[in-house]
This record gives C-alpha cells, sequence and structure tokens, in this order.
C-alpha cells in the first residue's frame, strides 16, 4: 500500500512538471503577441496590427545601416504604422535551404527573394510549385524594363520582381595596358590573346584569377560560352532540357578549350588555384596584375585603394571570332516575390507597391543600396565605368544570360572541379569537362522528376 | 520508504529526456535509412522509392572510391603523426625545465581557436607568392615561385592534415600529460637503479602505463579524422578538382549544393558503417593492452 503511495506520488510529479512546462510554453507563445498590440496602438492606427516577415540572401553591410535589416523596416514603418516588418538575411547556401524548407513546411515568409529562370529557388521552380503568387497586378511593373521582368516571369505571369541587372567582364588596369605597348583595346579572341602575349612579354601578369574558389571559374566560363554556344543558338539551354542536344556539344568543348588556352600560355596567374576571390582582387587593386574577369557587383572591391592608383578600364571579354560582334553575359539579378500562401498577401503587395513606386524615400535608399545595374526607367546607371558596355547592351541587345541560371545547381560545381583539374595539370581534356558535366546534368535531371 | 520502490519510480523522471531523445536523435538516425532509398531533395514532400539505385550510383561513380581514399589518408597521418608529435611535447614538457608552464600554455593555444578561425589564418599562411612560408622562403633566397600548398594537387591534402594535426595537438599533449603524472615515481627509480637507460625506461615502464591515454588519444583523433570537414570546406572547397574531397565534405556537396538527399543519406550510411567498424576494431584491440601500475 505505502509502495503505490509513493508511486503515485512520483507520478503525480511527474504529470505537475510536464504541466508546468507546458505552461512556460504557452506563456511564452502569448508574449509577442501582445506587444504586437502595444505597437499598434502607440502608433494610432485603426487598422489591425500585422506582421510581415521577408527573407533574403547576402551579408549584411560592412558599414553604417543595412538597408534591408535596418532602414526597409524602419521606412515601411513609417509609411504603414500597423504594419511591422521582420526581416532578415542569410548567407546564400543557408537561404536557399531554410526557405525551401519553410515553404514546403508551409511557413514561408511572406516576401522572399527568388532567382531568375531556372536555377536553384528560382522563378521557374517556384511558380510551378505554386509557392509564389502573381504579381501582374503591381502598379509600379511598367517602368521595369521587359528583358529583366521575362526572366521572372513564368508562363505569361509576373511572379517576381528584377532588382536589377549583372554583368561578366574583364576589369583592366590602363596604365599596364600602356606600359606593354597595347593601344586598342581588344575586339575580338585573336587581338585579345596578342594583348595578353604583349602583357607577358612586358613582365606583366596579364590575368589575375581566384580559383582557390571554384565559382571564380565561371566568370570567365560564362562570358566566353555566351560568345561560343549561344549566339547562333539562343535556344540551346531548352533543347538541353528535352534532349535534343547534350552538354558535350561541340561547342562547349570549344569554349572549355579556349578558357584553357589562357592558362596553357600562361596568360593567368601562376598558382590561380591557391588564391581566393580576395586575394585575386588585392593582386589586381595592387596592380600586380593587369586584368580580372568579375562582374559588376564586384565593383567596391575591385576599386577599392591598393598598393598602386591606377585607372581601371572595363571590357566584356571578347570570345568571339573577328569580325563578329562580342556578346556580353548579363543576366537579372535575384529579385522578391510573394508567398502565394500568405494570410497578408495584399499588405505585401501595397509594401511593394510603396517600394517600387519611383519616387519615395524607401525607393531613393533602395536606389542607393542596390549594387546591381538598374533595369528600373529613369535611374541613371550607378557607375561610369559600366558605361561603354552597358551601351553596348543597350544599343546592340547582344547579351547572354549565364548558363547556370537555366541549370540544376551541381553542374557549374561539376565544371568547375573539372576545369580546375586542367589549371592544376592534371591531364584532364576540355572533352572531358564536358563529359562530366553531361552526366552530371543528366543525373540530376533524373532526380528531379 | 520502501527503497526499491522509490528506485522504480525515478525511472519515470527518465521519460522526458528519453522521449526528446528518441524524437530529436534516434528517429532522425532511422529516417536517414528510409530516405537512402529514395530519391528526396531535401524539401518536397512527394518523393519515390528507387530501391538501391542510390547505392549502385555511389559504387558506379568513383566520389564514393575518392572521398573514402582522402579520409583514410586524413585518418592514418593524423593520428600517427598527431600522437607522436603528442607524446614528444609532453614527454618534454614533463621534464624538470624551466618556464615549463608557459610551454605548456603555447602548445595548448591552437585547440583554443574555432576551426574557423585556424582554417583562415592557415589559408594565409600557405598563399602562393605573398604568404607567410612563401615570404619566408623568399627571404633566405630560395625560388618560391612553384610553391602552391593548397592549389596544387599533389599538396592540398597534406597541407590540410597538417593544420588538422597543429590545432588537435594540444588535446592529445594535454592527456598524454596527465597520464605521465600517474607514472609512479618509485617504478622509474627502479627501473634506473636496474640500469634502465632513457629509452628503456620510455619503451618499458612509461609506455605501457600510458596505455589507456594512447587508447583515448588515438580513439580521439580516429573518430575526428574519420569525419574530417572543417579544414577541407574553409581551406579549400574539397578543391582543387576533388582533391580534397572527405567522405563528409562529399555528403555535406550532395546533399546541400546538389539537393540529392537521397544519395547524400546512402553515402551517410555507407561512412556511418564505415566508421563505426573500424572505431570499433580498434578500441577493442586497444583496451586488450591497457595496464595498470
Amino acid at each position: 500500500m505505502k509502495a503505490r503511495k509513493s508511486l503515485w506520488a512520483g507520478l503525480t510529479a511527474l504529470i505537475l512538471s510536464a504541466s508546468l512546462l507546458g505552461g512556460c510554453g504557452s506563456s511564452s507563445n502569448n508574449e509577442p503577441a501582445a506587444s504586437n498590440g502595444n505597437t499598434a496602438d502607440t502608433g494610432g492606427s485603426s487598422a489591425k496590427p500585422v506582421t510581415i516577415t521577408l527573407m533574403m540572401s547576402g551579408t549584411k553591410a560592412p558599414d553604417g545601416q543595412d538597408f534591408v535589416l535596418d532602414i526597409l523596416p524602419k521606412l515601411v514603418k513609417e509609411k504603414f504604422p500597423n504594419v511591422t516588418l521582420e526581416t532578415s538575411k542569410y548567407p546564400d547556401e543557408q537561404y536557399i535551404t531554410s526557405v525551401r524548407t519553410k515553404l514546403a513546411a508551409g511557413q514561408g515568409p511572406d516576401i522572399f527573394l527568388v532567382f531568375p529562370r531556372n536555377a536553384s529557388l528560382a522563378v521557374n521552380d517556384m511558380a510551378k510549385a505554386g509557392f509564389t503568387a502573381d504579381l501582374s497586378d503591381l502598379t509600379f511593373l511598367d517602368n521595369i524594363s521587359t528583358g529583366a521582368k521575362e526572366d521572372m516571369a513564368y508562363e505569361g505571369k509576373q511572379y517576381a520582381i528584377p532588382s536589377g541587372m549583372d554583368m561578366l567582364g574583364v576589369y583592366y588596369n590602363q596604365e599596364l595596358f600602356k606600359q606593354a605597348g597595347i593601344t586598342e583595346q581588344p575586339k575580338d579572341w585573336p587581338s585579345f590573346l596578342e594583348a595578353c602575349q604583349k602583357l607577358k612579354d612586358a613582365g606583366i601578369t596579364p590575368i589575375v584569377l581566384g580559383d582557390k574558389d571554384p565559382f571564380f571559374i565561371q566568370f570567365g566560363m560564362y562570358q566566353i560560352a555566351a560568345n561560343t554556344v549561344y549566339p547562333d543558338d539562343k535556344e540551346f539551354d531548352t533543347k538541353l532540357q528535352t534532349g535534343e542536344t547534350s552538354l558535350t556539344d561541340p561547342k562547349w568543348v570549344k569554349t572549355v578549350s579556349m578558357f584553357k588556352e589562357l592558362y596553357d600560355k600562361g596568360y593567368v596567374i601562376k598558382n590561380s588555384l591557391g588564391l581566393g576571390s580576395a586575394q585575386a582582387a588585392q593582386n589586381f587593386i595592387d596592380g600586380k596584375a593587369a586584368m580580372v574577369f568579375d562582374g559588376t557587383w564586384d565593383y567596391p572591391t575591385l576599386t577599392a585603394k591598393g598598393a598602386s592608383e591606377f585607372t581601371r578600364g572595363f571590357f566584356a571579354l571578347p570570345a568571339n571570332d573577328a569580325g563578329k560582334p562580342t556578346y556580353i553575359a548579363a543576366a537579372t539579378s535575384a529579385g522578391y516575390a510573394v508567398n502565394a500562401k500568405s494570410e497578408n498577401m495584399d499588405v505585401a503587395k501595397e509594401i511593394l507597391n510603396y517600394w517600387y513606386d519611383g519616387q519615395s524615400d524607401l525607393f531613393k535608399e533602395w536606389v542607393k543600396s542596390n549594387t546591381s545595374i538598374s533595369v528600373y526607367k529613369d535611374v541613371p546607371l550607378n557607375h561610369e565605368l559600366f558605361k561603354p558596355v552597358f551601351d553596348d547592351y543597350n544599343n546592340n541587345g547582344n547579351s547572354v544570360y549565364f548558363p547556370n541560371q537555366m541549370w540544376m545547381t551541381g553542374v557549374a560545381e561539376e565544371m568547375e572541379a573539372k576545369f580546375a583539374n586542367i589549371i592544376g595539370g592534371q591531364k584532364t581534356t576540355p572533352e572531358e569537362v564536358t563529359a562530366a558535366m553531361d552526366k552530371k546534368y543528366k543525373e540530376l535531371a533524373k532526380s528531379k522528376k | 520508504m520502501n527503497r526499491t520502490v522509490m528506485k522504480k519510480t525515478m525511472y519515470f523522471f527518465a521519460i522526458p529526456a528519453l522521449v526528446f531523445y528518441l524524437i530529436f536523435w534516434i528517429f532522425p538516425i532511422l529516417k536517414l535509412f528510409q530516405y537512402s532509398v529514395t530519391d528526396y531533395n531535401g524539401f518536397s514532400t512527394d518523393f519515390n522509392y528507387i530501391g538501391l539505385d542510390n547505392f549502385k550510383d555511389l559504387f558506379a561513380s568513383g566520389t564514393l572510391g575518392t572521398s573514402l581514399w582522402h579520409t583514410i589518408l586524413y585518418t592514418v597521418i593524423s593520428v600517427g603523426l598527431g600522437n607522436l608529435i603528442g607524446l614528444g611535447l609532453a614527454l618534454m614538457l614533463n621534464m624538470n625545465i624551466r618556464g615549463k608552464g608557459f610551454y605548456r600554455s603555447i602548445s595548448y593555444i591552437p585547440t583554443l581557436f574555432s576551426a574557423i578561425v585556424v582554417g583562415f589564418i592557415w589559408s594565409y599562411v600557405y598563399m602562393p607568392d605573398t604568404g607567410m612560408i612563401t615570404t619566408l622562403l623568399s627571404k633566405i633566397g630560395f625560388n618560391t615561385e612553384n610553391i602552391n600548398f593548397l592549389g596544387n594537387y599533389s599538396t592540398a591534402l597534406y597541407s590540410i592534415i597538417f593544420v588538422e594535426i597543429w590545432k588537435n595537438i594540444g588535446t592529445t599533449m594535454i592527456i598524454f600529460l596527465a597520464g605521465l603524472q600517474t607514472v609512479p615515481k618509485d617504478l622509474l627509480e627502479a627501473g634506473e637503479i636496474d640500469g634502465c637507460g632513457p629509452w628503456r625506461l620510455l619503451r618499458n615502464i612509461k609506455l605501457p602505463l600510458l596505455a589507456t591515454s594512447v587508447t583515448i588519444n588515438i580513439t580521439l583523433s580516429l573518430i575526428n579524422g574519420l569525419k574530417a570537414f572543417d579544414f577541407p570546406f574553409i581551406m579549400t572547397s574539397g578543391g582543387p578538382g576533388t582533391s580534397t574531397n572527405t567522405l563528409i565534405f562529399s555528403i555535406y556537396k550532395m546533399a546541400f549544393t546538389e539537393q540529392m538527399f537521397g544519395k547524400a543519406s546512402a553515402l551517410g550510411i555507407l561512412s556511418f558503417l564505415f566508421i563505426m567498424v573500424i572505431t570499433g576494431i580498434f578500441v577493442l584491440n586497444m583496451n586488450k593492452r591497457e595496464v595498470s601500475a
């Protein structure tokens, strides 16, 4: 009997402690809701308080106020006192994984960043899966250039707002070019190789690349591909999806071979596999190499003050044959989409309408913080350096997107790993590189179905 | 109150912990077995069961082979060298030298930094042309043009292993040092009276009594080496090419970059089995060698 009693006592204690724990949980759940109510009251608005969540990828601005983390929530609060905007930034890979998981669990953020076309977490996939809402009724869409809008549309409907455009190109050191006796900016592949040879003969390292960060390999490869794979066959990647063509196509082999040529002839800095992107940039701004392949987004890094003072120039890598136009590798940058399952979709759209209205303080702050080239009507080009290439882009329209925007994630990584073999002197042939890319593409396509 | 009943009641208090353990630890591991036979991509809820295709692909593609080989190299070298150097350091720091405490502290410092910090520092040490090592070498007149530790296929893996050893040497050393304190003075004195030189003292008295520390150290560094991930991830991203892809790094890449969770789970299970078997063999073997004073 006594034994029974203590058993019960034990059980009761256990249940009690369990319910205590439960109590903790629910009370802490209540708190944020209550404080939300308070903030709305002080705002003096009669509308009911709403919390909107926004997620994006990237890192916090190194100095001063970060647009997404600091300025955006403040300005939204000023305009819509009942709305609390909670913003968060994640590093790229974690971002993709966490947004996907949240969306799959039905707890996605109200507004989130998606990528153009067909990459991971890109418009096509998200719209097809019904995760992003149709934004065609937003008021400001007419102010955005058509090409950029198309990259963020699926089956004719707008699913995300393009926030700009990025180009790949060659940043070069004008003084070193003069020193080597290069009078004219190279216009095609033979003259580019000639310029490299002149630099090399003058004892200057022609090109520095940060191949220790494998993604750096894409900066050269995509610019060449824009001139070899796509000019005669704009639908290459669509054919790739249907299986009509493959990445082992001679045009891709040619692309890899041309890039390999730069390494074989010693135009790229020795030991590039030991340099990361930051170290490559340092080499360039210190005047130790004449050129670096990089994107417009790296403008701040590559124009920072280094050990040497010199004038920068920027051109698209002329991987074209003589007499043909140079194609620019240019692509729409990631932009915001609205969660199709958001309970506050109207509020989210209202915020976007205010954000991109072309005149509000919020819009001006956004333009100031945007590192991409604007695709918004009447917003001037952010950096003079890009003007020649940007004018060429606007006037001739010879541009090709980054191929990995049409690949599953993993193909570009395979290309990088295999091409690193070539850089490292592992006797890998361009054919083997494209074969590996093709194999990975098919493997991923299979697992995606 | 009856003591035995009291004891039984106590078991109920283990239930919450047990439930958490089962839900957050055992259940996910079992899930891994389920995912390994699917084409699950990590987020979509509809996936297909594809039998043993994942395992077949792994064996056919060569990823398993290369990353397994790198892992084995990584482990063997870091266990072997790490313990030898650790033991050497411990023996030296156990001698009666001036500033013993200072030396003990500085040899333990690398362990205190996180892998990220260590990896970052060493990336700069290894950097070609302007890195610390190349700068030093060129100051004393060597031609450093072709020195590229992390960017060269034949040196990248070894350069990383060296950092691993450098970082973990402190722990190994401390455990050996603690072990050395337990070696009874009278045994050593008896040995000396019987005419043992320093080498025989080490070989026949200190080492057998250190067997427990050896077991701990080898097991710890073995597990550390087999699950090597931090330094390949931080210092080389598995590169150049795939020359520093270890098992765990390959799993990470497969799951989070290529979004093939199913296949990554399969690789996870294979490495789980591999690590378990190797660790098991070692621990069982070494337990037999332990003696007590």
